[in-house]
């Protein structure tokens, strides 16, 4: 599973991140996690609220830290 | 939700050229907050006002058929809103670098005071426009 953060490196993009990791190795998920920091790219999702997460090239969640919940059923965990 | 889409890097103008170019019809856009207008505005004829918060919902009322300048207090948000119109299709946009800061520097025309003026909190997560070489 490919999962990209795009936000530009303030808090909430590193909450999320550090987020994301934390419930995959709980699971045991394997994953590829990366991060969108410009801003050009991180607009080619059409995203205006970061941080936003992309899943194997689509967008499922824009604006503010999704919740342990919302990640888990991204990782069908 | 979205689809991806390969974004040329945005078409950056200086104050200078956003008043040329609005001497030959372009549209200025500015996407401060209404707060933010309230205390320093651009002294230009028929500037459209569309607060960064609204333009998810109401880019549509941009038209698509003539220039567009996106503006702001900086030129950071207004970058962001230029990128989003070209995502959305637009072909004919532009951001101003610098924003009514540099508008005011330059002694162009405005309404209010640039003390005033400190640019309003953004969404989190925003870079700082990379710096440009300008035409001014």
């Amino acid at each position: 599973m490919d999962i990209k953060v795009l936000g530009t490196g303030c808090a909430n993009c590193k909450a999320t991140i550090a987020l994301i990791e934390q419930v995959a190795q709980a699971k045991g998920v394997p994953v590829t996690l990366g991060k969108v920091e410009e801003l050009r790219e991180i607009m080619g999702y059409g995203v205006m609220s970061t941080p936003g997460v992309v899943i194997d090239g689509k967008v499922v969640h824009a604006g503010g830290i999704p919740s342990r919940d919302k990640i888990e059923k991204w990782l069908g965990a | 939700m979205n689809a991806r889409v390969e974004l040329p890097p945005a078409r950056e103008v200086c104050p200078t050229t956003t008043r040329r170019l609005l001497g030959e019809g372009a549209l200025l856009v500015d996407v401060r907050e209404l707060s933010e207008v309230a205390q320093l505005a651009f002294d230009v004829p028929g500037v459209l006002l569309l607060p960064l918060s609204e333009l998810e919902q109401r880019y549509a009322e941009l038209p698509r058929d003539r220039q567009l300048v996106l503006v702001c207090a900086v030129g950071e948000r207004s970058l962001k809103a230029t990128y989003f119109l070209m995502y959305q299709g637009y072909t004919q946009v532009a951001n101003m670098e610098g924003g009514i800061m540099k508008w005011a520097r330059k002694g162009f025309p405005i309404r209010g005071t640039a003390q005033a003026a400190a640019p309003a909190a953004t969404n989190c997560c925003f870079a700082p426009a990379p710096a440009r070489n300008g035409c001014c």
